[in-house]
């Protein structure tokens, strides 16, 4: 659907934060805490399609783009460009981070951009009195960018510097009725939940949203079966993206690995997995790839698609 | 849509329910083939299909009062049949929400929604219903918000929790439904609610089932069909109340089979609930006499042989053992052997 | 055969966890390795066992009482283990689940009497100790025909009227779940 752009606000020189309107001046379609959108954003000769989470709920939908040097492109873009006014296409939130129903107290942990969606949780947590805490952790030379995000009250706190958050500490002492969710770079993560399962979390309580590491890799191109096409995928592009831009119309959903809604047969080639959907059987059997992340080893790939 | 609501009939005791014309030639029937297998089998929940059945989000048809009446009958004299776990508020609100904007949107000659910020006023003509509410605020309803709803639609609906890779049914209006007990049922996961269902899990379906689900999108709602067949148009053919309409199955005689025996067709519709993230699954039931059906050519032909050769195990399962014999019979004379069309479509416009 | 009755692994603790915590109504739980262990077996009062030899209750529902307040004060990593028969275990599993434990979490092992706890699906009476295939319901009367549908939040199988269609028809009862 089209929206556009009500208000562009800087939070920091580096962090921008964007809020949408329905272009037709209806009512959004109401969004949960830890949904994310896509956004279609026109760069100079090629389209990026980046996913957000939205930082409110509701009707209102918010976001934040930081401006990163390593940047895939589209943030950066949209950081230096975005303007009120103007449309942009965006998908239907889908929530693949959901607040759990059943906990009694919920646990967030997040680094970096990892904030996002707990910026949404926040709110609705307090308005439904559910117990919880968050501790945030960033480079001392980011905190001042994101406290001016962070909300105040007692449940949150800010940690610059890893070592000021005693994590081992924090997991040992929770309740039995917790529940722990992760949000952030993909090493802070794995430590996040290293940490918890040696500590004995199960699995079933410990909640992560990935923002996914770079897709980029070594070039290779791809044979398409059924399309009867040939499609290069550049350093720069996920073979997701690049099948996009060459008019197909693939499946996708999360675009981040987690879901299993872009997996494709394949025919031919050798895998470089970077999904967290496929078992370890699969992966090694390479007779399915998730486009949105994994790429290829060999220079030649065949999809049956 | 044009939508004619008749006086309501009954679906228990006298059972004067009856079929028009067009009611009978907007069934979605459910066999696209001669022969009856389980499959995944879902598609794309969107506006237009073989018959007027599928044009609404959620249909209503000319039996609307006499459904809601016997809903209304049935809650009184089991509330059990209405149920919500605490923690899916949320998804009540979305439930109201959604059938509220559907059947405003769709038959607005019936329903209006006005939205005034949080203070919504809902009005239901046929069923004499004004009402102004808060939205969030339960106690500004006269009934919990899934329950207040959901008796002004037909069909059972029922909610679904995601969580643990799985979906858990923590929520339902279960009052017209065939042979299963929500009060028994209710915190069941995916795989324990279907457990009673044969031939199915051997062959992989509900495994498949679940994943699809796990990732249902908002704003694409899916859609499948389900079958049964009754004895008597009766709605509430529930295990609570087995000893009341059992009996009814010896009754079947090669005299009474057309007029007694209902096909009983489910247009069931998943969907995915935006601040619970949870699913509606909405069980539309449509009822109809065999006699009635038999007036569409090839709907006559197509149930004759899918009741004639279908997988005993199934036959079973659906409760037909002891009259099968007695419908394929009476069934038998509307069939010349005629290749059918694969699809449900009556492929005629008038009876 | 249902897809919705359970299937029992066999004990074993889960070293991934921190705490252990073994329940159990058999009154001589074989199971019993250097792990806390409660059992129910009728004492005389005022005499407890101590330390890791196991703890005695007098009855399942003075253990399940028990259960939830000492629940309420474990930290997360705890598991814990129920052996016994079939209605205790999903006993022990709704308590559990009520203080927040969950998968990963509860393990339960089946030993002992196969005997259910039959749900009236006609007037919701629980039925306890059926060993048959066929009972009358203590509350209704109904013959009730002892079906494998079986609810976890309940703790039962269902039973519905095994002579509904023609009312007085009613089979033999054979010993099942003795």
């Amino acid at each position: 659907m089209i929206v556009r752009i009500a208000n562009v606000l800087a939070i920091s020189e580096t962090i921008k934060r964007i809020v949408l309107e329905a272009a037709d001046g209806s009512v959004l379609p109401a969004a949960a805490p830890g949904a994310h959108i896509m956004l279609n954003i026109p760069g100079p000769g090629r389209v990026w399609k980046n996913a957000y989470s939205l930082v409110s709920s509701g009707s209102a939908y918010e976001i934040i783009v930081r401006r990163v040097v390593h940047s895939r492109g589209g943030s950066a873009w949209l950081h230096d460009h975005a303007e009120i006014g103007e449309k942009i296409e965006i998908s239907l939130p889908a929530n693949l981070f959901p607040i759990a129903r059943t906990a009694q107290k919920h646990l967030l942990l997040s680094a970096g951009i990892g904030i996002t969606p707990f910026l949404a949780y926040v709110p609705v947590l307090r308005a439904q009195e559910k117990k919880f805490e968050w501790h945030h952790c960033c480079k001392l030379v980011d905190a001042p960018a994101f406290a001016a995000v962070f909300p105040p009250g007692r449940e949150a706190r800010l940690h610059t510097g890893r070592n000021s958050l005693n994590l081992e500490t924090l997991l040992e002492r929770q309740k039995l009725n917790t529940h722990l969710y992760v949000c952030g770079p993909a090493e802070f993560m794995d430590a996040a939940v290293a940490m918890s399962k040696k500590l004995g979390w199960p699995g079933a309580k410990i909640h992560t949203e990935s923002f996914g590491g770079a897709t980029g890799g070594a070039p290779f191109s791809v044979k398409l079966a059924k399309s009867n096409v040939t499609v290069d995928v550049g350093p720069e592009e996920s073979l997701l993206e690049a099948l996009e831009n060459a008019g197909l119309n693939p499946p996708s959903l999360c675009r981040g690995g987690a879901c299993g809604e872009c997996e494709l047969p394949v025919l031919a080639g050798t895998l470089d997995h970077h999904d967290h959907f496929l078992s370890e059987a699969q992966r090694q059997s390479g007779t399915s790839m998730m486009t949105c992340v994994s790429r290829a080893k060999t220079p030649e790939l065949v999809l049956d698609f | 849509m044009n939508l004619i609501v008749k006086p309501p009939e009954t679906f228990r005791g006298d059972f004067s329910m009856r079929n028009s014309d067009s009611a009978i030639l907007r069934l979605p029937f459910p066999f696209h083939d001669d022969t009856y297998m389980y499959a995944v089998n879902m598609e794309p929940h969107v506006r237009g299909g073989p018959t007027a059945a599928y044009d609404a989000v959620f249909d209503l048809d000319e039996h609307y009062l006499g459904d809601m009446q016997d809903r209304a009958l049935v809650l009184a004299e089991d509330p059990a049949r209405c149920q919500v776990l605490p923690h899916m508020m949320d998804a009540e609100w979305d439930t109201l929400e959604l059938l509220m904007q559907s059947l405003a949107h769709d038959y607005p000659e019936h329903f209006s929604l006005t939205r005034n910020g949080e203070e919504w006023h809902w009005v239901n003509r046929p069923m004499n219903i004004d009402d102004t509410f808060v939205f969030g605020r339960a106690e500004t309803l006269p009934y919990p918000p899934f329950e207040y709803i959901t008796r002004q639609v037909q069909g059972d609906f029922t909610i679904q929790d995601q969580r643990d890779n799985n979906l858990f049914m923590d929520g339902g209006m279960v009052t017209s439904q065939a042979d299963w007990s929500l009060n028994f049922d209710l915190g069941m996961a995916f795989h324990e609610w279907h457990g009673p269902v044969p031939v199915a899990h051997e062959i992989g379906v509900f495994d498949r089932a679940l994943k699809y689900l796990l990732r249902l999108q908002y704003g694409k709602p899916v859609r499948r069909l389900n079958w049964t067949l009754t004895v008597n148009p009766r709605l509430d053919t529930s295990p609570e109340n087995y000893p009341l309409w059992g009996p009814d199955k010896a009754s079947v005689t090669p005299q009474n089979v057309g007029e007694k025996i209902c096909l009983r067709v489910e247009l069931q519709t998943l969907t995915r609930l935006p601040r619970s993230n949870a699913i509606l699954f909405g069980i539309r039931g449509y009822l109809i006499r065999l006699e009635e059906l038999a007036r569409v050519g090839k709907w006559a032909k197509r149930l004759h042989r899918v009741l004639r050769d279908m997988h005993p195990d199934i036959a079973e399962y659906k409760g037909m053992i002891r009259y099968r014999q007695t419908i394929v019979d009476y069934l038998a004379p509307f069939d010349d052997g005629a290749v059918l069309n694969p699809g449900t479509a009556p492929e005629q416009s008038s009876l | 055969m249902s897809k919705s009755r359970p299937v029992y692994q066999p004990f074993r603790i889960d070293p991934a966890g921190r705490a252990h915590l073994l329940v159990t109504d058999l009154s001589h739980p074989t199971e019993v390795e250097n792990i806390e262990t409660w059992v129910v077996h009728v004492v005389a009062p005022g005499i407890q066992a101590q330390g890791y030899s196991p703890r005695a209750f007098r009855s399942v529902a003075d253990l399940l009482l028990t259960l939830t307040s000492r629940l309420a004060r474990e930290p997360v990593g705890f598991r814990l283990y129920a052996v016994g028969t079939e209605p205790f275990l999903w006993d022990v599993n709704n308590v559990a689940r009520a203080a927040g434990l969950g998968n990963g979490e509860i393990f339960l092992t089946h030993a002992g009497s196969l005997k259910r706890r039959v749900y009236c699906s006609h007037c919701k009476t629980m039925n306890e100790d059926v060993t048959e295939n066929i009972v009358k319901c203590r509350g209704c009367g109904a013959n009730l025909f002892v079906r494998d549908h079986f609810s976890r939040r309940l703790a039962a199988y269902m039973g519905v009227a095994v002579d509904a269609e023609v009312p007085g028809e009613i089979p033999q009862a054979e010993v099942i779940y003795p």
